[in-house]
């Protein structure tokens, strides 16, 4: 039996992973810990697991590993108690707001002999996978270039400030693209030029709307939107979306394009049901194999570094106005 | 009105019926493949005259059509302009903005009127987004993204993939929507761009565009000359209060043929099945701008503007460095 503890349930993905948790054999959910006392308690009382009030207790409870949902800002501290503690750790993304800290966390894990990942779900989407097999493959020959998004409803709170996030949209949604790339192509990015503002939901005091051009080892050329540009009406979330242009073809992706579309008066509008593979749960179960054989999980603490390097990246250049070699 | 067509290939053959409708009686057609000019020619009982530049000093035409390679289109803009001939182009206007320069010089000494086919201002699904947007219904725009593509053109000697002649999937497909960007949007600030320019020879080539406009939006372009077959239209608007999103493929009629389908068409243009083709609608609004009813959608610097966003991208995928206009 694999015992795991949830630090924080700020991020509301903390829910789906407290959900996939309870899907799974041989793992138990045995320890919640919140620096809002209050949200801790609400929480945990609702997925029926212990909460501690002290994060000493938490971390002393047992439990082999910890998924650290906080606000971004805080990832680091939060590794840092529970990486001391010995605990093998699935951090939120983006792993952090700095490369600073970012790599201080990955050093830290190495350090101390615990895994460290980096919640990138989207490389347990079938369609994703699917696609980079038939690259891996060679059924597209050399990737030339790709056209790809990440857009998302406004989520609010914690993530539009950025005290808290660290940035935006940008911020937020740079990084599961950017790791799904390199994950897909096995190369890194060297260059960046990043247009970014608050154009959609003024006042919110960063930016909504993030458009990239990157460019990967071997001259691979990449646009990627970043947003928090989905209407309230629109009928999900969002998506990951890649055109991917190769020697030998052309690929798209909509990652969660397996959806019914669901038209229910009460809500009066249209909404995308999606009825693929839950990847949250092949995020988690990821997680306990990686604490069961001693190895950072798929995504690990490196790759939400490489990450963190782009969006950095990208805000120097939305500031200077220039591209940036990263 | 007389009109003299210099381009008797794909598109020539394309106006002339828009043109005819539109109330320009087709008299002459000059082509260097001179089957193509006759073939154009027998269906308008018009004569063929050899040499496009005798064309445009022919007395009896009033108006010259250029549906040539983009970069012959100025050496035969200043021809027209000199034998006081009204004239339409197809876009993009020139192939750099020197040629633009002095075209425009020779029209505006001659005082004739030239009209850029920029056609996607006249096509349904782009007029219906721009009123959408001037109504206010998504509120202020913020963000766009739009995508042009498929299958790379040849055109009459493979003209389409000689970069020094066409520009590319930037200067000749993707500045449809740069001159409606614009159109909507207002003047651009600047322009980053990449590009695939470097395998135009193998039919291959792909542009990521993004404008920054004076407005403050931001607006991001992809065109396609590397897909292997199909050709496809997509936009997408965000405002503050919602937005807009068209996709060409989700169109009212798919048919699929069984057996042997025809050899890959020189070029591809969208369909739209309507009952005005935008190409007529163009064409109507260059006759009433002859008959002095109304100003025209283009005007010869909008034309111009489109070209200096098209080279500006070029520009930027070269240095990899933002173009400020």
């Amino acid at each position: 039996m694999t015992k795991l503890g949830i630090m924080s349930f700020a991020h509301m993905h903390a829910y789906s992973y407290a959900a996939s948790i309870k899907q799974l054999n041989d793992v138990e959910l045995t320890a919640a810990w919140d620096d809002d006392a209050a949200r801790g308690k609400t929480v945990s009382a609702q997925f029926n697991v212990p909460y501690f009030d002290s994060l000493d207790a938490f971390l002393a409870s047992g439990i082999d590993g910890v998924l650290i949902c906080s606000e971004n800002i805080k990832h680091r501290a939060m590794v840092e108690a529970a990486a001391n503690a010995g605990k093998w750790i699935l951090c939120e993304k983006p792993l952090a707001t700095t490369i600073e800290d970012a790599q201080y966390m990955v050093d830290l894990c190495k350090k101390k002999g615990v895994g460290l990942g980096t919640a990138f779900p989207c490389r347990h989407v079938p369609p994703l996978v699917a696609v980079k097999n038939e690259i891996a493959d060679g059924k597209y020959g050399q990737i030339y270039a790709a056209t790809c998004t990440n857009n998302g409803s406004f989520p609010g709170g914690w993530f539009a400030d950025p005290a808290q996030s660290g940035g935006g949209a940008t911020m937020d949604h740079t990084v599961h693209v950017a790791d799904v790339l390199r994950w897909m192509l096995g190369k890194e990015f060297t260059h960046v030029y990043c247009e970014c503002d608050n154009l959609i939901r003024h006042g919110i005091g960063t930016d909504d709307v993030g458009s990239l051009h990157l460019e990967m080892e071997g001259g691979v050329k990449i646009a990627h939107v970043a947003s928090w540009n989905r209407a309230k009406s629109f009928p999900t979330w969002g998506d990951v979306t890649m055109e991917i242009i190769g020697e030998k073809g052309v690929v798209t992706v909509d990652a969660f394009n397996q959806k019914l579309n669901l038209y229910n008066d009460e809500v009066m509008k249209t909404q995308w049901v999606n009825w693929g593979d839950n990847s949250d749960l092949g995020l988690v179960r990821d997680f306990v194999e990686s604490i069961r054989e001693r190895r950072d999980p798929i995504a690990s603490g490196l790759d939400g570094l490489r990450a963190v390097e782009v969006t950095v990246a990208a805000y120097k250049s939305a500031e200077s106005k220039r591209r940036v070699a990263i | 009105m007389r009109l003299g067509i210099i381009g008797c290939g794909v598109l020539g053959r394309f106006h002339a019926p828009c043109a005819v409708k539109a109330g320009f009686k087709v008299v002459a057609c000059s082509d260097p493949v001179r089957a193509n000019a006759e073939l154009l020619a027998a269906e308008h009982g018009a004569e063929v005259i050899d040499d496009a530049m005798a064309l445009c000093a022919s007395d009896n035409i009033d108006v010259v059509a250029i549906c040539t390679p983009t970069h012959v289109h100025a050496a035969f803009v200043i021809e027209a302009a000199k034998h006081g001939k009204h004239i339409f182009c197809e876009k993009p206007f020139c192939r750099t903005l020197a040629q633009c320069d002095d075209a425009l010089a020779a029209v505006k000494k001659a005082g004739v009127k030239l009209f850029v086919g920029h056609v996607v201002r006249y096509f349904q699904e782009f007029c219906a987004m721009k009123q959408q947007i001037d109504e206010g219904k998504i509120g202020k725009p913020g963000f766009v993204r739009t995508f042009r593509g498929g299958q790379s053109p040849l055109g009459e000697g493979s003209w389409f993939r000689d970069f020094e002649k066409s520009g590319g999937v930037t200067l000749d497909c993707i500045i449809h929507d740069f001159d409606w960007l614009r159109y909507a949007f207002g003047d651009p600030e600047r322009v980053f761009s990449q590009n695939l320019r470097e395998r135009i020879d193998e039919g291959i080539d792909y542009a990521m565009v993004t404008f920054r406009f004076k407005s403050g939006v931001i607006a991001t372009v992809t065109g396609s000359w590397a897909h292997p077959t199909g050709f496809k239209v997509k936009a997408e608007i965000c405002g503050d209060n919602g937005m807009i999103t068209y996709d060409s493929s989700e169109a009212p009629i798919a048919s699929q043929l069984r057996g042997a389908g025809g050899a890959a068409p020189g070029v591809v243009l969208p369909a739209s099945p309507v009952n005005d083709s935008p190409y007529y609608l163009e064409w109507a609004d260059f006759q009433g701008w002859l008959q002095d009813k109304h100003a025209p959608r283009v005007t010869p610097e909008d034309a111009v503007w489109a070209v200096r966003m098209g080279l500006g991208a070029i520009e930027s995928a070269e240095t990899g460095q933002p173009v400020t206009f």
